[in-house]
């Protein structure tokens, strides 16, 4: 379906390229009528033999998509954007690029980490230039700032409805899996037609709460596998916040400013993205934000849901335990899931979680 | 402060050294009335116990270093030079936790961590260091606790979530050095975006440490630097005679200095001392082991561990260690360090750190060790929480054995955590891979 789809985009003159999580600005590939098609993982079993050139402690995300890559999974593409988000997809990037993997064009964006600095605001501008210097080259077409200006004002309607619904969530007749389908075919539509579907989306939104079950607040990497929001839904819970780095986490916390140059709006809009791990330095910001999820939403329970071995969201993973443990906020961990279903435990465990939840939901 | 001064430059100028100098000759007496066992190793170097006193010292002094001098803990990639001329104190939570590995301390202080939620697949010296700062156990008696944490992203990302997790324990300031990863070389801009954080770092260590950064004692410090960077650099190359003077696990030992101590007067008068040592023992033939019939390269850090154990494995078979792509990594960088631009150079040297590099660069160091110091094989340390210089390390094996002819064996370990290593698996590995010699 993705293919076919792509395919159709190329059939009308765009190019289409491969892009590894997480962050990447989405305005300036639309400007230069380039369709982003997200590669996160992809899940299910690796897809090639080529997953073995990486260690089994890696995560199934840079195991699957060199694997991906590798057996022609991705060749609809017509490159691949390698943002640099931890060690992982850096090293994974330079196995492909360098020894073998993906044959055609790859870019890659060197993000700045940490806070907003001056010097991390300069050099994401030049960086960014860079960036579509080296894909209107590759596209034939020159950047025009207008069109530019254009895309951030498309992809800002966007990322606005994408916040409405999720921020709206308990109002909005939809289940967890369909709001989720819907989200995540932003990954590789082409944004007017991801708008669109958006828009109608939009029109389930209710003047009062619809969704009668636990809210629960999902942080983590990417909500995999699907079939998790069928067991909270069978579980009575549903997902009320969300701060998932696929999801909740690339949408801005606040309004950003518009410069006359539109980069220097790029770059803003950079630093007005939620905390992440694999982008920001400090950890009271993060902790900061989730509360403020956690209080928006009136989320009773915490659902903290990550990959095996990826070590930026780990590495949180004890701070946020302690700060829900202070605030007396129950919370279920799940670890691992990618490259497969929901193993029976989880599925137990889940159920388990949103029964007590209800439970102290009634009894207060 | 005055008394905490005083207390710390007694121990690091007077006190410490005697009590260091004492320690040492009572342990050697020991060790000359302990009946000699048969060895498959070569005679001892003589500076291993010069090495041990410096790192006692340091140490020691470490003690009694907060409240009498700004303490910064540093990653090993961090352009240390501004800060040691500012008069900081550096600990190097990395070589710590390298020191907790071979004292078998790593575990428990793993455990200290896993209980508060930290996963056991993070990186093991991550684990041990922040087990260290919570549970304040140590092998070294204690730690300084830091005025300022500096991270530099040149050898992993990983190092910037750790020390978050340190900035909120401690809840001090972590000045933060991001370093682009280099495809080739850096494009102008990256330099400059290092060279503008170094800017920004100064400035928040010049706050704390209350000081201003002359540039004649920075210019000194990075004549230091390089000047160590070089030493170290002909230290190893004196493992490209046949026999090599010494192995590559006693290059693991010695590079301590130039890790946590580089740019001063002690760490080069140091290696003055062991230069003059190998080049003597060149010389003379004494060999790092006793019978050198295959010589090795090795990439990746040790099993700190397992040194002992795999290095005799290697021994009593006649293969030596004669380079390592870990040790060779701190005299290629430092070289390039100009004292004229301290900190437009600082931010060149530390961009091209080898982990900071594309795996074309790590190929080409592969093979120019290979080549240079005349291997026959290599062991690739496929090291589970290593990430970062793990990666593509299945690519390398492949490349090295097919463009070079050299057998390789990719070991499964880990730097610092014995739970992640199965001895018996690594020994049948490691043996098999020396009978494939025959
Ligand atoms: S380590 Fe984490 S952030 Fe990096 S690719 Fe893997 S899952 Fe993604
Ligand atoms: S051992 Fe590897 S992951 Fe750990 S700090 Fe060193 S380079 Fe980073």
């Amino acid at each position: 379906m993705r293919t076919t789809y792509l395919q159709s985009q190329k059939d009308r003159g765009r190019r289409v390229l491969a892009v590894l999580p997480i962050y990447f600005p989405r305005p300036l590939l639309t400007a230069l009528d380039v369709v982003a098609a997200e590669l996160w993982g992809p899940p299910g079993p690796p897809r090639g033999p080529a997953a073995a050139r990486v260690q089994t402690y890696v995560c199934a995300v840079a195991r699957n998509a060199l694997a991906f890559l590798s057996s022609g999974g991705a060749d609809v593409a017509d490159g691949v954007l390698f943002p640099h988000t931890c060690d992982s997809i850096q090293g994974l990037a330079t196995i492909a690029k360098d020894l073998g993997g993906w044959k055609k064009r790859s870019f890659t964006l060197l993000h700045p980490k940490g806070p907003s600095r001056q010097s991390a605001r300069t050099y994401l501008l030049a960086e960014l230039r860079g960036l579509a210097r080296e894909l209107g080259e590759w596209t034939g077409r020159s950047l025009e700032p207008k069109r530019l200006s254009e895309a951030i004002e498309l992809h800002a309607e966007i990322d606005s409805l994408r916040a409405e619904l999720l921020t709206r969530r308990a109002r909005l007749a939809l289940s967890d899996r369909a709001l989720y389908q819907l989200l995540r075919r932003g990954e590789f539509l082409w944004p007017e037609d991801h708008l669109a579907e958006l828009r109608d989306a939009r029109k389930s939104l209710n003047g009062q709460k619809v969704q009668t079950g636990v809210p629960l607040m999902a942080t983590g990497y990417v909500p995999e596998p699907g079939s998790l929001f069928e067991v909270l839904e069978q579980a009575g819970a549903f997902i009320a916040a969300d701060d998932y780095a696929a999801i909740g986490r690339r949408l801005p916390t606040r309004e950003v400013v518009r410069h006359s140059d539109p980069f220097e709006t790029l770059v803003d809009g950079w630093f007005a993205l939620p905390p992440c791990p694999t982008r920001s330095a400090d950890h009271a910001s993060r902790l900061d934000h989730l509360e403020r999820l956690l209080e928006r939403s009136g989320a009773r329970g915490v659902l903290i849901h990550q990959q095996k071995f990826c070590e930026p969201e780990l590495f949180d993973v004890p701070a946020i335990r302690k700060m829900l443990t202070e605030r007396k906020t129950p919370l279920l961990y799940l670890e691992g899931e990618l490259e497969r279903e929901l193993s029976g435990q989880a599925v137990t465990r889940i159920e388990a979680f949103a029964e007590m939840l209800s439970t102290q939901g009634r009894a207060a | 402060m005055i008394a905490r001064r005083l207390q710390y430059e007694l121990m690091s100028h007077a006190l410490g050294p005697a009590m260091v100098a004492y320690q040492t000759w009572s342990d050697e007496r020991r060790r000359s009335r302990r009946a000699a066992k048969e060895s498959p190793f070569g005679p001892q170097l003589e500076c291993t116990r010069k090495l041990k006193e410096l790192m006692t010292r340091h140490y020691l002094a470490g003690r009694y270093a907060d409240g009498a001098v700004p303490v910064a803990w540093v990653t090993s990639g961090f352009p240390v030079e501004f800060l040691r001329a500012l008069g900081f104190f550096c600990v190097y939570p990395e070589n710590h936790a390298a020191l907790c590995s071979v004292q078998r301390k790593s575990a428990e202080l793993s455990e200290v961590v896993e209980k508060e939620g930290y996963s056991r697949d993070l990186c093991s010296y991550a684990r041990s260091d922040i087990g260290c700062a919570l549970s304040l156990k140590t092998p070294v008696g204690r730690l300084p606790k830091p005025d300022l944490l500096a991270c530099c992203t040149n050898i992993c990302q990983t190092v910037l979530y750790w020390y978050r997790a340190l900035a909120e324990h401690f809840r001090v300031p972590l000045v933060l050095l991001d370093t682009p990863f280099v495809y080739g070389s850096a494009s102008p801009h990256q330099i400059q975006y290092v060279r503008d954080q170094l800017g920004e770092a100064v400035e928040t260590a010049e706050r704390i440490s209350g000081r201003k950064l002359s540039g004649e004692r920075m210019q000194r410090t990075a004549e230091l630097a390089l000047e160590g960077a070089n030493l170290w650099g002909q230290c190893l190359e004196q493992g490209r005679h046949s026999p090599s003077p010494w192995t590559g696990f006693d290059g693991f030992f010695h590079m301590a200095p130039i890790v946590s101590l580089r740019g001063s007067e002690e760490t080069n008068d140091y290696y003055r001392l062991l230069l003059a040592e190998l080049q003597d023992r060149v010389s003379r033939g004494i060999s790092g082991i006793r019978e050198e019939r295959h010589r090795l390269v090795w990439d990746n850090l040790p099993v700190w561990f397992k040194v002992r154990d795999i290095s005799t494995s290697l021994a009593q078979r006649g293969f030596n260690l004669v380079c390592t792509s870990y040790t060779n990594a701190w005299a290629e960088a430092g070289k390039r360090m100009d004292p004229q631009d301290p900190l437009g150079s600082a931010a060149r040297v530390y961009t091209h750190i080898i982990l900071n590099q594309d795996l074309n660069n790590r190929m080409e160091v592969l093979r120019r060790l290979a080549t240079e110091y005349r291997a026959d094989g290599a062991i690739l340390h496929s090291d589970r929480s290593c990430k970062p210089y793990s990666m593509g390390q299945v690519d390398l094996r492949e490349k090295l054995a097919s463009e070079l002819g050299i057998k390789v064996l990719l070991l499964e370990a880990d730097h610092a955590d014995p739970r992640a290593y199965s001895s018996e698996q690594g020994e049948t590995r490691l043996a098999a891979f020396m009978e494939s010699f025959a």
